[in-house]
């Protein structure tokens, strides 16, 4: 049980945020939720963390719903309410679509983890312009897709750095979200979430920060 | 922290002195938190069973202490024989249930609302909306237990018990002084001998409720706000009552004021809130009832409206606007306001397309790297082929935990899914329902345990001709690798021993018994396929550690290697085990080797010695 200390909520903050996560179990999908919810608690900023993974330790789908600036909220984002997608896996992006405002940020991570059914050529796989297309479309009123190709994570000693981080500091960098969570805040929630590897995340994180503005926009 | 976090914290608030329970998604985790903090003076165990798990928190509480048991709510069918027994009788000390749903199904059981329950046995149920309150209102249901002598639900759902946010924890809880045990002996209360005794705890059973409902009025639990005269009214129970803020922000932009609407907030949803309905009722002309699963609330309602004569409306799922299926959330607070009142509502709002959705890949979840169960199945498999019958001729039954993850590709194995150890009775009945060939029953360690045992205790006595399948792996692996009585002495709690089944089994009289290791993919084929030719009953034990604990504490079974250039890209092993650390490279398979744990079944699989495993020396 995570223990916080008893805090006050009577800061009320008017802006009200929700993110929408979805991915494949082992890509530290919910990872980047307690990251975020983390950050925002810190913040004082009222925050619902709602994962939700499958039977299955790896390899199974996993989503996660963070919900922002709201006192009284349930922990599930309505359809068209998400003012963010993470998504790190293709064809698991498909699923977030419909929870994306129109108005919305969709960042997608291009890692395709397939199904053994997909690997042995017996079971159909979205391509990424499908999985792109729709996210597109979902963002038909001003939104955004940002799409992160798998092989421009780069790499610390040899190894490709955690894509999950990467890809939040990405997010944080394109979109209004670092507006309400500061960079280096967040940075300060992956410098003591895990105590090995930390310059190896770091590492990570600046990377994400120092892609340029608009540089993995989707066209 | 999670709503049970908040739930655990708030039992252990309320100066809770026992608590026992059974892993089951999506309750764990309350149990889970308790053990992880050892409060001092505090017993909690994982149980056997739920039934056993609640007779144990009982028995504490007839002792006159505060005790919780904790289970999902296919869980409280189990426990159900006595809890209807036991809610009859009351209790001393405060004696809390808490009972999960999951409305929407993210875990894998039938969508059952235990409201229904509380119906059923007359006990008192609080259904909390977020994490906040969960923690409030499990005190809360100690008190109205000791007031009423009745035990008391806490009914969470999965979005409420599984979610994390702010609990304003006190930080001052009170110290609960240490309470004697008492022992009250009064077969008046506490058995069922006789006619008179059992009628008349009925009348104190109804007695105990009726009291429940004005400790609840007086306690204001179900917030009542009214609005405009002859508006809308909105009863909202239990979880759904936390979508409210954003669901009117939502529909106001449709023309609804939320200022002029009435609105009942129930957080006990038993015993029916009478007094409140009548309140609405006399007050508004239409009431939007927003419930998950049964219309319980809703059927209430219409009884109080023909009561008062009420000539307006009731908008739920009685008048079709609503189903009973899946959970709700912002978009049912809208669609309610907006049928309720007529409003005209953008079709694209909530559209509810799938399209997106459909175009991904299925992905079945499968047995993870290294787990011994891939080995059972891959040897019953063969040993059904190399008893001379196709798959589609045996029957293997399946059970409830990663056991049944044997229904999915590659394996294909196991063909049914019930309950708790019905893997048993269910293959008995095959059998005596005509069917020729071998059945087969395949049950978790854990589920051996619980249920298990009865259904094999049956076909020793009934000599019912059958191979069932253990598939021992040491852990109640399926909800989080909690301790079961024959996980390894080391793990259990201080005081606690192991219960080896290795010994249960020969002790029934059943001595066409065999332990194979799974990794020992040729042996346990072997032994399986000999079993399958016998006839009476025959118990195979196929034991094994779960890989998860046994990586965590950096053990590996082995070392594989891939030697590329034999590989032929056959797909042999990917298409036999299903393993996720195998990946198909540009000339060979590639082994992830964080995720390997050197269980070496993909070895037995090549026919081109691509794939050596080096034994752990360990």
């Amino acid at each position: 049980m995570t223990h916080y200390p008893s805090q006050r909520t009577e800061h009320m903050t008017r802006i009200t945020y929700d993110i929408y996560l979805v991915g494949v179990g082992g890509q530290g999908v919910l990872s980047i939720g307690e990251l975020i919810a983390e950050t925002a608690f810190r913040k004082g900023i009222p925050v619902s963390f709602y994962p939700t993974k499958g039977m299955a330790q790896r390899g199974g789908f996993v989503k996660a719903q963070l919900r922002l600036g709201r006192t009284t909220i349930g922990p599930a984002i309505p359809e068209r309410g998400a003012d963010m997608v993470i998504a790190t896996e293709v064809s698991e992006a498909l699923k977030a679509v419909r929870y994306i405002k129109p108005s919305g940020d969709f960042v997608l991570f291009g890692h395709v983890w397939a199904p053994t059914a997909v690997m042995l050529g017996k079971a159909p796989y979205p391509t990424l312009d499908e999985v792109l297309g729709a996210a597109r479309d979902a963002v038909s009123a001003g939104g955004r897709v940002h799409y992160i190709p798998p092989d421009s994570l780069p790499r610390y000693e040899d190894a490709p750095v955690p894509d999950n981080i990467f890809t939040l500091a990405i997010a944080l960098k394109q979109t209004c979200l670092g507006d309400l969570l500061p960079a280096a805040d967040v940075e300060q929630a992956v410098r003591t979430r895990w105590k090995r590897g930390v310059e190896r995340n770091l590492f990570a994180f600046q990377a994400g920060l120092s892609v340029p503005l608009g540089e993995v926009v989707a066209r | 922290m999670t709503g049970n976090d908040a739930l655990a914290l708030g039992a252990l608030h309320a100066g809770v002195k026992v608590v026992a329970g059974y892993p089951g998604t999506p309750s764990t985790g309350a149990l889970a938190s308790l053990l992880a903090l050892n409060p001092p003076g505090v017993h909690v165990e994982w149980s056997i069973n739920e039934k056993v798990a609640f007779e144990v928190a009982a028995g504490a509480a007839w002792a006159g202490q505060r005790a919780l048991c904790t289970m999902k709510m296919a869980g409280l069918n189990v426990a159900w024989d006595s809890v209807i027994s036991i809610a009859y009788s009351g209790t001393v000390g405060g004696l809390v249930i808490y009972v999960a749903d999951d409305p929407g199904v993210s875990a894998g059981m039938a969508e059952q609302d235990s409201r229904g329950f509380a119906i059923m046995s007359d006990l008192p149920m609080l259904d909390p909306s977020s994490p906040d309150e969960i923690y409030r209102l499990t005190r809360v249901a100690f008190d109205l237990s000791e007031k009423t002598g009745s035990p008391v639900f806490v009914r969470l759902v999965t979005a409420n018990c599984s979610s994390y946010s702010v609990v304003n924890v006190d930080d001052n809880p009170p110290v609960w002084p240490e309470r004697e045990a008492v022992l009250i002996h009064d077969i008046e209360k506490f058995t069922k001998a006789g006619s008179a005794i059992c009628m008349s705890q009925h009348r104190d059973l109804i007695a105990r409720l009726d009291k429940a409902g004005h400790v609840i009025a007086e306690a204001g639990l179900n917030p009542l706000q009214l609005g405009k005269q002859g508006g809308l009214g909105i009863v909202a129970a239990g979880m759904v009552d936390s979508y409210l803020d954003q669901g009117f922000e939502i529909a106001s932009r449709f023309g609804f004021n939320p200022k002029e609407a009435s609105l009942l907030h129930l957080k006990a949803v038993h015993p029916f809130p009478t007094e409140r309905v009548q309140a609405l009722l006399r007050h508004c002309n239409t009431i939007l009832v927003l419930e998950e699963l049964e219309p319980h609330i809703e059927k209430g309602i219409y009884v109080e409206a023909h009561r008062l004569g009420f000539a307006g409306k009731v908008v739920g799922k009685l008048n079709g606007v609503f189903g009973r299926i899946g959970e709700y959330g912002v978009s049912h607070v809208v669609k309610g306001i907006g049928a309720a009142l007529e409003l005209q509502t953008p079709p694209d709002l909530f559209p509810g397309k799938t399209d997106a959705e459909k175009l991904a890949a299925a992905r079945p979840i499968t047995v993870c790297a290294g787990c011994p169960h891939r080995g059972t199945f891959m040897a019953i498999n063969t040993a059904i082929r190399k008893a001379g019958f196709k798959k589609n001729q045996v029957m293997v039954t399946g059970d409830i935990g990663c056991t049944i993850l044997g229904m999915n590709p590659p394996f294909n194995t196991v063909s049914t899914e019930v309950s708790m150890g019905a893997s048993l009775g269910i293959a008995q009945g095959y059998v005596r329902g005509g069917v020729k060939t071998p059945v087969i029953a395949t049950i978790g360690d854990s589920t051996f345990y619980h249920a298990g045992i009865p259904g094999l205790l049956n076909a020793v006595q009934h000599q019912t001709p059958l191979t069932i399948v253990i598939l021992d792996n040491g852990w109640t692996s399926m909800t989080g690798m909690q301790v079961n009585p024959g996980t390894d002495e080391k793990y259990q709690q201080p005081g606690d021993t192991r219960l080896d089944i290795a010994k249960i089994i020969p002790a029934l009289g059943i001595d066409q018994f065999w332990i194979v290791n799974p990794f020992d993919l040729d042996e346990t084929t072997k032994v399986i396929q000999n079993a399958l030719k016998l006839p009476g009953v025959k118990v195979v034990l196929a034991r094994q550690e779960c890989s998860m604990p046994a990586k965590r504490r950096g053990l590996e079974a082995g070392q594989v290697k891939v030697v590329a250039e034999n590989c032929n890209l056959c797909n042999l092993c990917v298409i036999l085990t299903g393993c996720p650390a195998i990946t198909l490279g540009q000339d060979a398979i590639t082994i992830d080797h964080d995720l390997c744990y050197g269980c070496g079944l993909c070895a037995t699989t090549c026919n081109l010695e691509a794939i050596l495993v080096e034994e752990a020396t360990a």
